[in-house]
């Protein structure tokens, strides 16, 4: 092969071997400062200009705009409490109580990281909007069967589900990995 | 080819992998941000932003519970003055991003009791300081270009077109000193 060519092949394929890391690194990787409280993972760094160029490129791809983890901590589930990823096909329970945040609220998106298009224009349940039982327990459906009460709808494909927390207590702050987070259990699928 | 001349090739191979996986992982941020800015619209304006929902495509991972008000910036032709009603009723905060996605500025409405905001943004190399007053915040961007974004929770769905009366009360312009 002349030497042209062997350059030529060496760019190409060192091009796109960088670029696949780059992608995979954004859609697969956790990041340096990853942290991870069930099936719920988060990342200290977010917003923050100590976070590095990984955690800088997943921000730009999954959650632009940010607010660093003194305002605002960003949890995200892309599977249920046992490990597996999280389908519009099956139903899960939300379980839980009030996280320590001044207010929370958990949304559902696609994987396309927009908001799921669903008959009731209803994308999330919130510390307004959750009805709790007596004991100040919650359990909201997620899934794309309907519901009529602290039902997120989702279609009937992958998705993943953002806990918010909004001027999140001191004890959340200081160790967000043993935060108390609600779990996520499987009900069933379709 | 002999096994040295492989081993050449592949080494040229992995470093050009290298220096594109990391160029394109710096790149990524400052490319997105600024693909952000040309969707919200014109610099130095304060762009309300409708509720949330499934047709939203603008920004990723939007939160259908929080409104949104955000104003592009260029400081390039001066600072940026951005005024806006505080409600204390619900959680409201003004932040800033710089062009590489960083936030490097926030309030909200339990760090500060004043009822109006009044928030000067001015370039790391600005000719002529704006001096902060009893009445005036005074924040320097770490770059020329970046976004300031306001957010206000909808607490109360009965009460939505009074929260959205008073975010859209927020304006973003020109900073000009009083005489």
């Amino acid at each position: 092969m002349k030497f042209g060519l062997k350059l030529a092949a060496a760019l190409v394929v060192g091009i796109a071997l960088g670029l696949f890391a780059t992608w995979a690194t954004v859609i697969y990787g956790a990041g340096p400062n990853a942290l991870s409280d069930g099936p719920w993972q988060t990342s200290l760094a977010t917003g923050s200009a100590k976070s590095g160029p990984y955690t800088r490129a997943k921000v730009a791809m999954h959650g632009l705009l940010a607010l660093n983890r003194s305002e605002t901590i960003y949890y995200t589930a892309y599977t249920d409490s046992s490990g597996a990823p999280l389908d519009g096909a099956c139903a899960y329970d939300v379980v839980g109580h009030d996280p320590d945040a001044r207010w929370w609220s958990i949304t559902a998106y696609g994987t396309d990281d927009f908001l799921i298009p669903n008959p009731v224009d209803r994308y999330s349940i919130s510390k307004n909007s959750v009805l709790r039982a007596a004991d100040g327990t919650f359990s909201a459906t997620v899934g794309s069967a309907a519901h009529v009460q602290n039902w997120i709808p989702t279609a009937r494909a992958p998705f993943s589900l953002t806990l918010r927390l909004y001027n999140p207590g001191a004890s959340v702050q200081s160790e967000p990995g043993n935060a108390s987070l609600p779990v996520i259990v499987k009900d069933g699928c379709t | 080819m002999s096994a040295r001349a492989w081993a050449g090739w592949i080494a040229l191979t992995l470093l050009v992998a290298a220096l594109v996986h990391a160029g394109s992982l710096y790149a990524l941020p400052y490319v997105v941000m600024n693909r952000t800015f040309s969707i919200l619209g014109d610099r130095n304006m304060m762009h309300h932003m409708a509720r949330a929902d499934a047709n939203s495509r603008k920004v990723v991972r939007p939160s259908p519970d929080l409104l949104y008000s955000a104003c592009p910036y260029d400081l390039s032709k001066g600072p940026l003055e951005i005024r806006a009603t505080i409600p204390h009723d619900t959680y409201w905060s003004v932040s800033t991003f710089d062009d590489d996605t960083n936030n490097w500025y926030v309030l909200d409405d339990r760090q500060t009791n004043r009822n109006k905001l009044d928030l000067v943004v001015q370039a790391p190399d600005s000719d002529h300081e704006v001096a902060a007053t009893e009445h005036r915040l005074v924040v320097t961007s770490p770059s020329r270009h970046g976004l300031i974004l306001i957010r206000t929770l909808i607490n109360d769905e009965d009460r939505f077109d009074q929260i959205d009366r008073t975010r859209r009360l927020a304006t973003c312009g020109a900073y000009v000193p009083s005489e």
